[in-house]
């Protein structure tokens, strides 16, 4: 018990996760939003929605802009070098998303971290979070891939006539970043307001701007209220999730020393209820998950949840760690902030 | 000489009987076992002053009485009033109840019931919440009522799996601390919550230190020490508690550095089960350390369920906290009142792997419907995880003594019988 007091792993493991994360948050909103200014680039290949049209700060960009764009070719030029050209792109994103995992989630990508914000700022105001009914929590897990499958679909139905269909609208042509918040949110943050527009020139554009405007209008007002609740709907959230096995970075349960104390579960941003009940997996990276280590950090039981890149443990669950982030691990009179 | 002869009243009577079992447990655990600890002394003299003098020790305070652990202590504490659980061990008070209450009745609920039917409490709760857990406390709710008591139920789910028993506990704490905090005249605020949250788990937190001891090859503290200081946080003002626990911390720290074991080298380890022992009926946990054995960890709503699980918040807010401490009281109770308990076997098997335990022992008081049910399953996974387990049934009256350490003292020698064939 008293062996290794001052060790590095023990501080680790006693960590004030919530500060680690805002911090680490503000410095990759920094690179990925103004990076660009600096010089920074990071490539077209992101799995993170540093965003297109944040064409001068943006420290990289990301792939499911680039992919929409990629896909909108007539389907013959897939056959033969421009194939390879598209997998090798989507092998550099599944690479990039190896290193991180779904911590691109959790710790990078800056829609998540405004959303993070907004958090923080009804959490001052006090009013109460809202959750979904689990049953409604389960049905619109689909809802990402749905999204996902359109904004491949699309591309491919305005270069090609699929199934004999007539080719789709020119307007069409960035189906998803038509609708995404970032392409509002992120340039809007380097002052360029100029994303918040309504397109006239054709209906089809038309009603996808609208559509934009209204999903920006939902963003803000959305994760307001409730923890996370783009990520529940995100594209890039399903994409990422093909690729999640590989990766470098997990989430492992120890569930034999599990209480089942729903800790985690309270913690979790993305209310996901496997985190809490199910004591048999070892890898807890599930499809909505963003590695944010946040039930890491609220589990009580020692050595029951980690986070492991390539098979050694970085951060782990701990009594200790645990006493110290809830403030129990001394007898203070007054614990008013 | 002169003499006076004075009539025993029948409150003095079940004093003196109750003062007279007390002392008896109270002196066999100071007397009875090799290396005695300093610091449990507090503890002997605070069940002694309340239990055999019947000393007040909340005068002036708002008590309030809980049926079971799942009345949230962390609320009544922010409201400024003192919890007192109210689950019984005396035989004298098992016997008042035992005519009130059918005779197959769980001789806990019997001693509860006849306690209040005495009326004889030297710190009488002012009103008592009574979660709806299992049936004979459900119904002990209405019978200590009809004697005059303020008695408030409060709906307690009795899955624990779904959402919608999550939302109805969570509403049964909500309405819980409404109608306290207007008993009390005082509102429940974020900060006089965040400090009893943060307050109890401190207490929590030393119940976990003294625990990590027990995990040591040389055992420095019995299991029924444990049982009595689990016991003390029952009734006792939390503050003084706090301080004696710090102090048995470090006596214990100072006793592993030196590797005093209260144990023998052979004993076996024996991981307690089943309805909770609550002093003074420590029959059980004593017949076990008296016959060489060690009780190195429990899973026993009077010890272990109450302060294994901790309250963590997410946003310190008064929403999000009642709400942990209300999931906390559900979510991670292993009560056998509910449908079903693989949790419960899973904390069992757990406790044995950590803490190094030889085998369990099972206990369940004749009348405690639930955890006679129960038996079959645990049984049967400790079977598949071979696991040695004793189950025995046994209740408050002093008569099966001489059976039941039998029965123990051979499930001790087959344990160490099966220690030396290891080796
Ligand atoms: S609009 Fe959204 S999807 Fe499109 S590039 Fe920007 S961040 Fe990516
Ligand atoms: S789920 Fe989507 S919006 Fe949320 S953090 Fe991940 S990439 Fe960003
Ligand atoms: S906080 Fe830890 S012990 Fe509690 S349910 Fe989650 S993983 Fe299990
Ligand atoms: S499961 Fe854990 S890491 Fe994943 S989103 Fe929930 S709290 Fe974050
Ligand atoms: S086992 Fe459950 S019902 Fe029985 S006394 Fe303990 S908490 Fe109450």
């Amino acid at each position: 018990m008293t062996k290794n007091k001052f060790s590095l792993r023990r501080a680790v493991n006693n960590m004030n996760l919530v500060r680690f994360r805002f911090w680490f948050q503000i410095v990759a909103f920094a690179l990925i939003v103004y990076g660009g200014y600096i010089g920074l680039d990071l490539g077209d290949k992101l799995p993170t929605f540093a965003c297109v049209f944040n064409s001068e700060g943006t420290g990289g960009k990301c792939y499911v802009g680039e992919l929409q764009h990629d896909l909108k070719h007539p389907l013959e030029g897939f056959v033969g070098f421009a194939g390879y050209a598209f997998l090798i792109s989507l092998g550099m994103f599944a690479v990039w998303f190896w290193v991180l995992n779904k911590g691109w989630c959790g710790f990078v990508c800056p829609l998540g971290t405004m959303q993070d914000w907004l958090t923080m700022a009804r959490e001052k105001t006090k009013i109460r979070y809202s959750e979904y009914s689990w049953a409604n929590r389960g049905k619109i897990k689909s809802i990402k891939y749905i999204l996902l499958i359109l904004l491949l679909l699309l591309p491919v139905m305005i270069a090609n006539s699929v199934f004999g269909l007539p080719k789709l609208p020119n307007g069409l042509s960035m189906p998803f970043c038509d609708i995404c918040p970032g392409r509002m949110m992120i340039p809007a943050f380097t002052g360029d307001f100029n994303q918040f527009y309504i397109d006239f020139s054709s209906k089809t554009d038309i009603v996808m701007t609208t559509i934009g405007m209204i999903m920006t209008g939902l963003f803000l007002v959305g994760s307001f209220i409730k923890k996370r609740f783009f990520c529940y709907f995100c594209p890039m959230a399903a994409l990422q999730y093909v690729f999640s096995k590989p990766a470098l970075l997990k989430l492992y349960k120890d569930g034999s020393k599990c209480t089942k104390c729903g800790d985690c579960y309270r913690a979790c941003d993305m209310d996901i209820l496997e985190i809490a009940d199910d004591v048999t997996s070892k890898n807890l990276v599930t499809e909505d998950c963003t590695l944010c280590l946040k039930c890491v950090a609220a589990c009580p039981e020692d050595g029951c949840l980690e986070a492991n890149f390539m098979g050694a443990t970085i951060f782990e669950s701990t009594k200790e760690g645990f006493l110290v982030r809830m403030a129990m691990d001394q007898n203070k009179e007054n614990h008013a902030h | 000489m002169h003499t006076e002869h004075t009539i025993e009243t029948s409150a003095e009577r079940q004093n003196r009987h109750k003062a007279m079992e007390a002392i008896a447990v109270l002196n066999s655990l100071k007397e009875d076992f090799k290396s005695p600890i300093r610091s449990m002394g507090y503890f002997y003299d605070l069940f002694e002053k309340v239990y055999c003098h019947h000393q007040p020790l909340h005068e002036g305070k708002a008590k309030i009485g809980t049926m079971c652990i799942q009345i949230p202590s962390e609320i009544i504490y922010a409201l400024d009033a003192v919890p007192i659980r109210l689950c019984n061990g005396f035989y004298t008070d098992d016997e008042i109840g035992g005519d009130l209450l059918p005779q197959k009745s769980c001789p806990l609920v019997k001693a509860t019931v006849g306690w209040f039917a005495s009326d004889n409490f030297s710190d009488k709760p002012d009103i008592t919440f009574s979660p709806t857990t299992c049936d004979q406390k459900t119904k002990a709710g209405a019978i200590i009522e009809s004697f005059g008591h303020t008695v408030i139920d409060v709906g307690f789910p009795r899955t624990k799996e779904s959402e919608e028993s999550c939302h109805y506990w969570r509403e049964s704490v909500k309405s819980f601390a409404v109608k306290l905090s207007k008993f009390q005249g005082k509102k429940l605020t974020r900060s006089n919550l965040e400090s009893a949250i943060k307050k109890v788990g401190y207490a929590q937190s030393l119940y976990h230190k003294l625990t990590e001891f027990r995990k040591n090859k040389a055992v420095p503290i019995l299991g029924v020490d444990m049982f009595l200081v689990t016991n003390a946080f029952f009734f006792d003002k939390i503050d003084e508690w706090i301080s004696a626990v710090e102090k048995l911390v470090s006596e214990l720290e100072q006793r592993a550095n030196d590797g005093v074991n209260v144990a023998g080298k052979a004993s076996p380890r024996i991981v307690y089960t089943g309805s909770p022992p609550i002093f003074p009926n420590y029959k059980i946990p004593l017949i076990i350390e008296q016959s060489d054995a060690i009780i190195v960890a429990d899973e026993t709503c009077s010890s272990n369920r109450m302060f294994n699980d901790m309250v963590a918040v997410d946003e310190w807010n008064l929403y999000d906290m009642i709400d942990s401490v209300s999931d906390k009281y559900l979510k991670a109770c292993t009560c056998p009142i509910f449908t079903q308990n693989d949790d419960r076997i899973r904390r069992i098997i757990q406790l044995v792997r950590s803490y190094n335990g030889d085998g369990v022992i099972y206990q369940a008081f004749a009348g405690c419907q639930v955890y006679e049910m129960e038996q079959r399953s645990v049984l049967a996974a400790m079977e598949r995880e071979g696991i040695p387990i004793l189950y025995i049934e046994s209740d408050y009256s002093p008569s099966q003594h001489g059976q039941l350490t039998t029965r123990v003292e051979a499930f001790i020698e087959s344990l160490k019988n099966r220690k030396r064939m290891k080796k």
